[in-house]
C-alpha cells in the first residue's frame, strides 16, 4: 500500500490544474446563506395520529428504525398522519427573554447571532427564531438529549433523504426532501403529543449532552456550516 | 528597527475587527489550495472559482466564530469545500483531470539504479500515471475525495477530516478502503 501512496503523491506533481484566478473578494456585502424564506409548518391536528403511531404496538411494527443520535431517533414509517397545517410558532412554546429561557432550561443557550425571538417549551426545549416573526427563516432548537423523535415517510419516491453527517466531529443527521414528522419526548421519556409537527430540511446533531436542531431552507453543506457556526 | 510581517494570529485579529486588507493577506497563501480543493470537487474551473470566491468571502463574515487557537487553513478550506459541494450538485459540465505530457516529466527521478530516466522510461512512467489517474477517476465520490485531499492536495488527516466534515478516524479508515479499491481497479486494468 505504501508504494501506491507514493505513486499518488507523485501524481500530485504531474497534475495540470486550471490556473488559479486572482480573487477579488467583495467584503462589503455578505453572501446570501439561505436563499428562500422558510415557511414553518406546524401540524395542529396530527396529535392523535402521532400518538397512535408512537404508542400502538401494531403501528410500531410497521416502523423500520433507521438512525440514532444520543437522545434522538429517526424512524421510517409507512405513512405520515394526515395533517392540517397551520402557520404559527405558538406550538414551540411561549415567547420568553433569553435570561428567562436560560434560567428555565438550565444551560447557556447557543446561537447563530441574535435571534428575532426565543420560544420555550415546558419540558426543556428552547427554540431560537431567526427572520421575520411571521415568516421565520431558520429555527435553532436545543434541548438536553432524550427529547426528540423524527418520523420519516418510508415510501419510495417520497424524496426524503437522510444522510449521516459530522459536525466538528460530533454525529448528526441531515434530513432533506419531503417533509418529515417530528415529535418531542417529555422529561419522563413519553412522546409529548402537543409538540409534534411537520418539518422541512433539518440538521440535528449532538454536542456534548445537548441535542441541537436547525430547520431552514438549506443544502447539506450549508447545514453543516450553519451547525458548525452555532456557538 | 526592522518590522516583521504580521503573524497569522495577528492578521486574524485584525480581520475579525473588519480589516479587509488583513483578511486578504491572511488568505493569499491559501488561495491556490482553496481553488484546487474546489476544483477537485466541482471539476469545473468556473464553478471552482465561484466556490472559492464565495467561500472565502463567507469566511470573512464567519471569522468571529473561528477558534483563535486553530490553524486557519483547514477552516478556510472546509468553507470553500462546502461551497464546492453545493455547486457540484448543479450538474454542470465536469472536466477531466489532466496530466503533464511525457516530455514535460522530470528527467531524473531516482530509480533503483540511480540512473537518469530514458525517454522510453519517461513514456512508460507517463502511461502508468495515466492508468493511476484513470483508476482514481473510476472510484466513487467518497473514495476519490478522501484520496484527493490526502495525496493530490497533500492535506493531513486532520485537515482532510475538517474539509470533508468527517471524524479523523473515518478519514483513516476511508483512506485505507479507498486505497484497496484503487489497487483493485489497477489490477483489473492490468
Amino acid at each position: 500500500m505504501r508504494e501506491l501512496e507514493l505513486r499518488l503523491a507523485e501524481l500530485r506533481e504531474e497534475l495540470v490544474f486550471p490556473r488559479t484566478p486572482r480573487f477579488e473578494l467583495r467584503l462589503d456585502r455578505r453572501p446570501a446563506r439561505i436563499r428562500r424564506p422558510l415557511v414553518v409548518v406546524l401540524a395542529a391536528v396530527a396529535i392523535l395520529a402521532a400518538g397512535a403511531l408512537a404508542l400502538s404496538p401494531g403501528a410500531r411494527s410497521a416502523f423500520l428504525e433507521l438512525f440514532h443520535l444520543r437522545g434522538a431517533t429517526v424512524t421510517l414509517v409507512d405513512d405520515l398522519p394526515e395533517v392540517e397545517s397551520i402557520r404559527t410558532l405558538d406550538l414551540l412554546g411561549e415567547r420568553v427573554t433569553r435570561d428567562e429561557a436560560e434560567r428555565r432550561i438550565g444551560f447557556r443557550l447557543l446561537d447563530l447571532g441574535e435571534p428575532a425571538s426565543i420560544r420555550f417549551r415546558e419540558g426543556g426545549i428552547a427554540t431560537l427564531v431567526y427572520g421575520a416573526p411571521d415568516e421565520p427563516r431558520l429555527l435553532l432548537t436545543q434541548a438536553r438529549g432524550g427529547l426528540f423523535d423524527g418520523f420519516i415517510r418510508k415510501s419510495a419516491g417520497s424524496g426524503t433523504e437522510i444522510v449521516r453527517v459530522s459536525v466538528e466531529g460530533d454525529p448528526g443527521l441531515f434530513v432533506s426532501g419531503a417533509d418529515h414528522f417530528v415529535m418531542f419526548r417529555n422529561a419522563e421519556g413519553a412522546i409529548d403529543d402537543e409538540l409534534s409537527f411537520l418539518a422541512g430540511t433539518t440538521i440535528l446533531w449532538n454536542r456534548g449532552e445537548l441535542l441541537l436542531r436547525i430547520e431552514a431552507e438549506m443544502t447539506r453543506a450549508e447545514a453543516i456550516e450553519l451547525a458548525q457556526s452555532v456557538r | 528597527m526592522v518590522s516583521r510581517p504580521p503573524t497569522e494570529g495577528e492578521l486574524v485579529e485584525r480581520a475579525r475587527r473588519g480589516d479587509g486588507a488583513a483578511f486578504g493577506a491572511l488568505v493569499r497563501d491559501h488561495e491556490e489550495l482553496a481553488f484546487r480543493t474546489a476544483y477537485l470537487i466541482t471539476r469545473n474551473a468556473a464553478d471552482a472559482e465561484d466556490a472559492a470566491q464565495t467561500g472565502l468571502t463567507k469566511a470573512f463574515y464567519a471569522l468571529p466564530r473561528f477558534r483563535r487557537d486553530e490553524p486557519i487553513r483547514p477552516w478556510l478550506l472546509a468553507i470553500v469545500a462546502n461551497e464546492a459541494r453545493n455547486r457540484r450538485r448543479g450538474g454542470g459540465r465536469r472536466e477531466a483531470l489532466a496530466l503533464r505530457a511525457a516530455h514535460e516529466l522530470p528527467s531524473a527521478p531516482a530509480d533503483p539504479a540511480g540512473a537518469a530516466r530514458s525517454p522510453e522510461g519517461r513514456l512508460l512512467a507517463a502511461e502508468e500515471r495515466g492508468e493511476l489517474l484513470a483508476a482514481l477517476e473510476a472510484l466513487g465520490d467518497d473514495d476519490r475525495f478522501v484520496l484527493s485531499c490526502r495525496y493530490l492536495l497533500d492535506l493531513s488527516e486532520a485537515e482532510t477530516a475538517e474539509v470533508l466534515s468527517l471524524r479523523r478516524g473515518t478519514v483513516k479508515s476511508r483512506t485505507s478502503r479507498a486505497l484497496e479499491r484503487l489497487r483493485a481497479h489497477l489490477e483489473v486494468e492490468a
